[in-house]
């Protein structure tokens, strides 16, 4: 696992302000929720996939691509058990389930390409700062962004760890699932007692940088909304406007589907 | 419920707050491309032990950690979106009902309050919180995403708490004995670093644990009959019944609102003991 997920470009979605960023993962996530046509989620798919060719972040989903497969071809045949339709095609398959899932799986890998997209252009900083600014408690932050920052150390201590023992003879890569969770758990120990015990230090290092010695901190990193930002969120305003009143109008439903 | 935001106070219980939110992140992510249970909503999820460990050990800070680490986990797993904002509110009560209803309970001992699993009576009332911390954590979820027309309550619900307490149950016992007094020699239990006047006093807090207990699994009962039987979702099967019906939702409701109620009436305060050197 690579260190972060952040790439550093310089491109117009890099150089926007992270409250601007936050607010189009979240009107993304809301917008895309509206259809169930597959045709229908398709154009703010593309929308989305345009944003990832801007913002050069594609390249991100690589690390992830195992993940999305699964949850494509998973997809493709579990969520035609939560729908059916009228024109059979084979099994539990219609023509409608089949469009509905292909429309769920579609969602998703949007919503996982938004998400991807919003961690590979946003710093760490820049996120809980951003989010420090829309009314988050810098303490709050602070430990979400710690959090944040050693999930990859943490991540690859275990592998470093599970190297170490497996150059000692410890087979990890034997047995079912079960067997394989219970031979990793020895190993996560160390790692998660080394990690605790630096509390204390982590503290007082803090401590003795005045972290909590005033109610309003300042910040190092200082974010300004510029004139990029509100025409985006104009744009968003729009969008969101738009396919809102499409949907109430009902448009994007999938004619004959009998959701259960 | 006064420690849930007095604990921000203390730099401590912040870094155990983050320290616990890594940990449970960096464990589940590996997991999110193993055995997906329903696709980018859940997967099987052996680091669902830590919540329960980390509440127990930390406190709030383990809850809020908990909460923070299931986010964390969606964003590096790549499964960021709906589930993830009630996962949060989920996994915040997974790791918060374990500490408010250890002491709550009236099995463990007032003479030996320690966090750890040194007596069948602490056994069992470990037990007893995995259950109804898992199933708390279940309803919400589930009862969310019935809600959001995404996932039929009766499936949804039952398998988030068999997820969660299964690995509680093999997993957590032996991890706990294994943390615990090292984390003890650390003086990094959460009643070490706060003090008393920060924990929310409560009341009649054995009524309280028992007011959770109800509003868990008696939400979980509920709603999964009401969804089976009125409205016809089967318990392990998709194809019947009906989602976001107002009668999964405003069934399961009230039970929700009891687990408020019981975690406002629990306190804490009596897992504060006077260290005897």
């Amino acid at each position: 696992m690579d260190s972060e997920i952040y790439l550093d470009r310089d491109t117009f979605f890099h150089r926007l302000d992270p409250r601007t960023k936050i607010i189009i993962l979240l009107v993304t996530f809301v917008i895309v929720l509206y259809y169930q046509n597959p045709l229908w989620v398709l154009p703010i798919s593309a929308l989305v996939v345009l944003q990832g060719i801007l913002a050069d972040s594609l390249i991100n989903l690589r690390r992830i691509r195992y993940i999305m497969l699964v949850l494509a071809v998973s997809g493709l045949i579990l969520w035609n058990l939560f729908a059916s339709g009228e024109t059979k095609l084979f099994w539990i398959f219609t023509v409608e389930s089949l469009a509905y899932s292909l429309g769920r799986v579609l969602i998703m890998l949007t919503l996982i390409t938004a998400g991807m997209i919003f961690m590979s252009t946003t710093r760490n900083e820049e996120f809980v700062i951003g989010m420090i600014r829309l009314g988050l408690p810098y303490r709050v932050g602070f430990a979400i962004s710690t959090a944040l920052r050693l999930v990859p150390t943490i991540v690859s201590s275990v592998f470093i760890i599970a190297q170490a023992q497996r150059s000692r003879g410890l087979d990890l890569d034997s047995g079912n699932i079960l067997e394989r969770i219970k031979k990793y758990l020895p190993l996560l120990v160390p790692v998660f007692v080394s990690t605790i015990r630096n509390t204390n230090i982590f503290g007082m290092a803090l401590e003795a940088k005045g972290f909590g010695a005033r109610e309003q901190r300042t910040f190092y990193l200082d974010i300004k909304m510029q004139r990029a930002d509100y025409w985006m969120l104009g744009l968003m305003l729009v969008m969101f406007i738009i396919t809102t009143y499409l949907k109430i109008r009902g448009f994007g439903d999938i004619p004959g589907l009998i959701r259960f | 419920m006064r420690e849930v935001f007095s604990m921000w106070k203390n730099t401590r219980m912040i870094i155990l707050t983050a320290l616990s939110a890594a940990i449970y992140a960096a464990v589940l992510i590996p997991f999110k491309g193993g055995i997906p249970i329903v696709p980018g909503i859940t997967e099987v999820r052996p680091a669902n032990v830590f919540p329960v460990i980390f509440g127990l050990m930390f406190g709030p800070a383990g809850a809020w950690g908990s909460a923070i680490g299931n986010t964390i986990g969606d964003i590096f797993g790549g499964t960021l979106g709906w589930g993830s904002i009630f996962g949060f509110f989920g996994n915040f009560f997974l790791g918060f009902l374990p500490y408010k209803m250890w002491g709550a309970l009236g099995l463990v001992p007032a003479n030996d309050v320690s966090q750890t699993i040194n007596s069948w009576r602490k056994l069992l009332a470990y037990i007893i919180i995995v259950i109804v911390s898992a199933a708390a954590c279940a309803i919400i979820i589930a009862w969310y995403l019935d809600l959001a027309g995404l996932i039929p309550f009766a499936f949804l619900s039952v398998v988030i708490t068999l997820n969660n307490a299964i690995a509680e149950l093999v997993l957590g016992p032996p991890l706990l004995l294994l943390l615990y007094p090292r984390v003890k020699q650390w003086g990094l239990i959460w009643t070490d670093i706060m003090s008393k006047e920060d924990v929310s006093p409560g009341f009649a807090r054995q009524l309280g644990a028992i007011l959770a207990i109800v509003g868990s699994l008696g939400g979980l009962i509920v709603g999964v009959g009401i969804s089976t039987g009125l409205y016809g979702q089967a318990l392990f099967q998709f194809g019947s019944g009906a989602k976001g019906q107002v009668g999964v939702w405003l069934g399961v409701l009230p039970f929700i609102i009891l687990i408020i109620i019981g975690s406002l009436m629990m306190s804490g305060r009596e897992q504060f003991v006077e260290e005897t050197e």
